[in-house]
């Protein structure tokens, strides 16, 4: 499967995080939905409908509630590699004609009980941004897309 | 929010040489030669990235029919710099509420762990 273009054309945005546990726990955290459910989201934002068939082909869905009380519009995907300490997943909203995203996890080891979470996504189509975008988030940059940061600060609009 | 907007913003900023482009641009307007120079690449290319950075808006073209100045429009870069902001804090916090709970995970593994070793 080749879901997007090259990355030096369509560079990832990539989030890295330490965390005080084996790989293993990491990776049951994403693997499960009972797990999943518990973390996946913004406060405020609870999962509220999850369908996961985790296994290579296999798809997955989930929706999250607002402080609205509405739920918003779910969104999913299949996953595509499952290898060892990495997923790969793609991901959209259920609206036609929304752009997908590839999104890989990989859960690298520092030490026995400690692993570092890289996460990257491979922006598909922007359409994504927008949908995200009508959640109603607030500032907060701590991009992968280091040189469109320095660009953003250096024009400080 | 103009989905097709952010799509032009962001293709825009997907190559290597409009982002460099507009890194030249914030010291000032320039013409196309002066574009031209640092770069090694030829007049036409120059300007058909320059076409690409005027459709998203990023840039704008000055009357002087002769020279036409690009100039920076950094106010077409809000809504890009937004919306990745609002994404890496949907990840953070989600990442964040992920370290409290693999710790939970953690101690019930351990204390799970425990009665296996008394029950044998």
């Amino acid at each position: 499967m080749a879901p997007s273009k090259s990355d030096s054309d369509n560079p990832p945005f990539v989030i890295s995080r330490d965390y005080d546990a084996p790989p293993r726990l990491l990776f049951k955290a994403f693997a499960e939905r009972q797990h999943i459910m518990k973390w996946f989201g913004p406060v405020g934002w609870p999962v509220t409908m999850c369908e996961m068939d985790f296994r290579t082909g296999g798809r997955w869905r989930m929706a999250m509630t607002g402080p609205s009380g509405v739920q918003n519009t779910p969104f999913g995907g299949t996953y595509l590699e499952m290898p060892d300490r990495k997923i790969v997943f793609d991901n959209g909203f259920e609206v036609p004609g929304a752009g997908r995203m590839v999104m890989t996890v990989t859960f690298e080891p520092l030490d026995a009980n400690r692993t570092r979470l890289v996460f990257s996504t491979q922006f598909g189509s922007a359409e994504m941004r927008a949908e995200h975008l009508g959640m109603g988030f607030e500032q907060g940059l701590g991009s992968g897309l280091e040189q469109l940061d320095d660009l953003v600060r250096s024009l400080a609009v | 929010m103009q989905t097709a907007q952010l799509d032009r913003v962001f293709g825009a900023l997907a190559d290597p040489t409009r982002r460099a482009i507009l890194a030249r641009l914030t010291a000032g307007e320039a013409s196309v030669t002066d574009l031209v120079a640092p770069f090694r690449l030829s007049q036409p290319t120059i300007s058909k990235h320059l076409k690409v950075l005027e459709g998203a808006g990023l840039v704008s073209r000055g009357r002087d029919a002769q020279f036409r100045p690009v100039r920076l429009e950094g106010a077409a870069l809000a809504p890009a710099a937004q919306w990745l902001g609002d994404y890496a804090k949907f990840w953070g916090e989600s990442f964040d509420r992920l370290d409290a709970y693999v710790q939970d995970l953690k101690r019930k593994e351990r204390r799970h762990g425990a009665v296996k070793k008394r029950q044998r």
